[in-house]
């Protein structure tokens, strides 16, 4: 069977399909950059003006203090629009978001990377984990859901979908950090371990990181095992599966053609859930006082510190872009319909 | 796998044994709804001779396709298979076997064709990959071989084999698609073939192929054969004999120049009657009065077409019609009973 059948996976076909992509991808990313600088600029009050000034006041010469705010910023204070934009655009090229209000001194990228650090572990980890649990169960909910298993199940999913996320870690904390104090109540490590690979430390990090996975994993599991639930009750329907049956296929690849076809969809909501991850989650960071991508945010805009916040959504942005990108090409592998390019 | 039960595979490989007879007897199918368990096939007797091609015709919702169904003992939930037992040569009851068992007879004893329009292959997989998989299912050692039969089959029904094994489902027509299915249905050697609608919603040329396939196939595999399908204009190409359905009971079965040129029961004559003609007057044909009985409103006892019958008597109300077998064909009706009585006593006279 060495025919070229069109619709094989071919390398260059995807190739180019990525390029499509990634162009698309970057004019995304220019767009909201665009928009973020806008924004900053046009804000009520001018904060990069306010700062240029606030500058002069305390004594600095114009010049002294344009070359301040810059910094700060990326852009000169003055001169018109268009010069602070390709300022702004050409210190982006160089991957320099500018320097933290908060923290003063310190680059943003600097903070950005140091706060991912806490928050992508977790959140993949929860992302994952309530993801191979969901569709687990959300299997034996469809193939049990005329029983008492399924409906349990099925029960668990809507329940846990419906509780906020804050109560779930809420009640996280109160009961194994205050009722039954087996877990830290928050912080991402203890203070008296060195950091650095050693046993210590890295239980020590786990032990913190067990409740907030755990609240995340709770958080999206319902989501998932609903989802995943319908999907195998549609395949269910779906003839293929009763005509492999009928040809006396082994129960194993049947359930394989059922999970397969079914899972299916999931993946673009696993890639984007993992594009949104650059966000943090604001709730479960706060609860926990994790010092992640979430928790910077909700910082940078209680001190109105506009470059961390410029640089913490464009770091959201190039994450939910490159996942859409990602699942795209991920369904292209997976999906032999897809990868021909829309047949009946 | 161990398990050696694919021993006529190597025991007598080519010898065209005979086709089997499949005998099915009383069987009654009921689907559970709100309103209690009610019947989709009530009493059915059925026997397909060996080698022969049977067509069941009926409306949507006459139990044909359940009738087919219970041929594979798969007949779904809500459904249950009540009574009655399917006897086929060589496996014995199929309504008794269970489990591994029973698995094991579907594909490779009895094969089963789907309708050509609805999706019986796995959309993510080539074709070839699912041949693989059944293969695997039913222990065939000689996957080579397999292969080379299916690409055989697949040139005899017209198609470049290698490359429909390497396509996926939607890089196929749907004439392509329905040829798959009934090389899928043959390629472990099955004698017993049911086809449901195997031509419903294809194009007529495409239709005309697939029924002259069925019968080309048919005959040069010694097989035995059943066709589902509410076109009588097919049957009449394909069957040997053929069997018409209403609410869930066998009410006409004969060979089938026979059924169709002398039809005997009024719901048979109705039927060929509403056939629009090629030539002369469309008017001509006539759709019979009335729609037919639901589960939910079939009769509880009494003839279940009576309603919609011309020849109704007092007894189609009260008592149900018996299937009488008279000259090779089989009719349940009081009415042609009647009629047929009359004719042979005048013959006597």
């Amino acid at each position: 069977m060495t025919h070229a059948v069109p619709g094989r996976p071919r390398v260059g076909a995807i190739a180019r399909k990525a390029g499509g992509h990634l162009v698309r991808g970057l004019v995304m990313i220019w767009v909201v950059a665009t928009i973020s600088f806008v924004i900053i600029r046009e804000i009520p009050g001018n904060p990069v003006l306010g700062q240029y000034e606030s500058l002069i006041q305390k004594g600095m010469s114009p010049e002294q203090a344009e070359r301040a705010t810059a910094v700060l910023y990326g852009f000169l204070p003055t001169g018109n629009l268009w010069e602070q934009y390709v300022g702004y655009m050409g210190s982006l090229l160089h991957l320099d978001l500018g320097r933290s209000l908060s923290t003063p001194g310190v680059e943003v990228t600097t903070l950005i990377g140091h706060a991912a650090r806490w928050t992508v572990l977790p959140v993949l980890a929860g992302t994952l984990l309530s993801f191979l649990l969901g569709v687990t169960m959300g299997v034996y909910a469809a193939i049990k859901r005329s029983g008492k298993l399924g409906d349990m199940l099925a029960l668990s999913g809507s329940l846990l979908h419906g509780v906020p996320v804050y109560v779930i870690g809420l009640l996280m904390t109160a009961i194994f950090a205050t009722l039954w104090p087996i877990m830290p109540s928050g912080g991402p490590v203890d203070v008296e371990f060195v950091p650095g690979f050693n046993a210590g430390y890295i239980g020590s990090l786990i032990h913190h990181a067990v409740l907030p996975v755990v609240t995340y994993t709770l958080a999206s599991y319902g989501g998932w095992i609903l989802a995943m639930k319908s999907n195998v009750v549609a395949v269910l329907g779906d003839d293929f599966i009763l005509a492999a049956e009928l040809r006396g296929l082994k129960r194993g690849f049947v359930f394989r053609y059922l999970a397969r076809n079914a899972i299916l969809p999931l993946f673009t909501i696993l890639a984007l859930s993992i594009g949104m991850l650059f966000g943090g989650s604001i709730f479960i960071e706060q609860i926990f006082n994790y010092p992640g991508l979430g928790l910077l945010l909700v910082d940078s805009i209680s001190s109105r510190d506009y470059a961390l916040m410029g640089g913490t959504f464009l770091v959201i942005t190039v994450g939910i872009v490159v996942a859409n990108i990602v699942a795209d090409l991920l369904y292209t592998v997976i999906d032999p319909r897809v990868r021909s390019g829309g047949a009946a | 796998m161990t398990a050696h039960t694919a021993a006529h595979d190597t025991a007598a490989p080519e010898t065209p044994a005979a086709a089997p007879g499949v005998r099915i007897r009383d069987l009654t199918v009921v689907y559970k709804t709100p309103a209690g368990e009610l019947p989709a096939v009530r009493g059915v007797d059925l026997t397909l001779a060996p080698g022969t091609i049977t067509g069941v015709v009926g409306e949507s919702g006459s139990g044909k396709s359940t009738l087919a169904l219970s041929l594979l003992n798969a007949v779904q939930p809500p459904g249950r298979i009540a009574a009655g037992s399917v006897e086929i040569d060589g496996l014995g009851d199929v309504l008794t076997l269970r489990g591994e068992d029973l698995r094991r007879a579907r594909g490779r004893q009895v094969g089963y064709v789907f309708q050509a329009a609805q999706n019986s292959l796995n959309p993510l997989k080539t074709i070839g990959k699912q041949l693989l998989d059944l293969g695997r299912s039913h222990d065939v050692d000689d996957l080579r071989a397999l292969v080379r039969d299916a690409k055989d089959l697949l040139a005899r029904m017209g198609m470049d084999g290698a490359r429909v094994l390497d396509s996926y489902q939607h890089e196929l027509s749907g004439g392509m698609r329905q040829r798959v299915g009934i090389m899928l249905a043959l390629v472990l050697n099955a004698k017993v073939v049911v086809l449901d609608e195997p031509t419903t919603a294809l194009d007529m040329i495409t239709q005309a192929t697939i029924l002259r396939i069925i019968r080309e196939v048919h005959e040069e595999r010694a097989l035995t054969t059943l066709v589902i399908t509410h076109d009588v204009g097919a049957v009449a190409e394909v069957a040997d004999s053929l069997a018409v359905m209403y609410g869930g009971r066998v009410v006409e079965h004969g060979p089938v120049t026979e059924v169709l040129g002398d039809a005997r029961h009024p719901y048979t004559q109705g039927l060929i009657r509403a056939i629009p003609r090629l030539t002369g007057d469309l008017s001509l044909a006539r759709a019979l009065p009335g729609r037919p009985p639901t589960l939910g409103t079939l009769p509880g006892r009494g003839c279940v077409f009576r309603e919609r019958c011309e020849r109704r008597m007092e007894v189609c109300e009260t008592d149900e019609p018996m299937a009488v077998n008279r000259d090779g064909r089989t009719v349940a009706c009081h009415a042609a009973d009647r009629h047929l009585s009359l004719v042979k006593r005048k013959e006597f006279v």
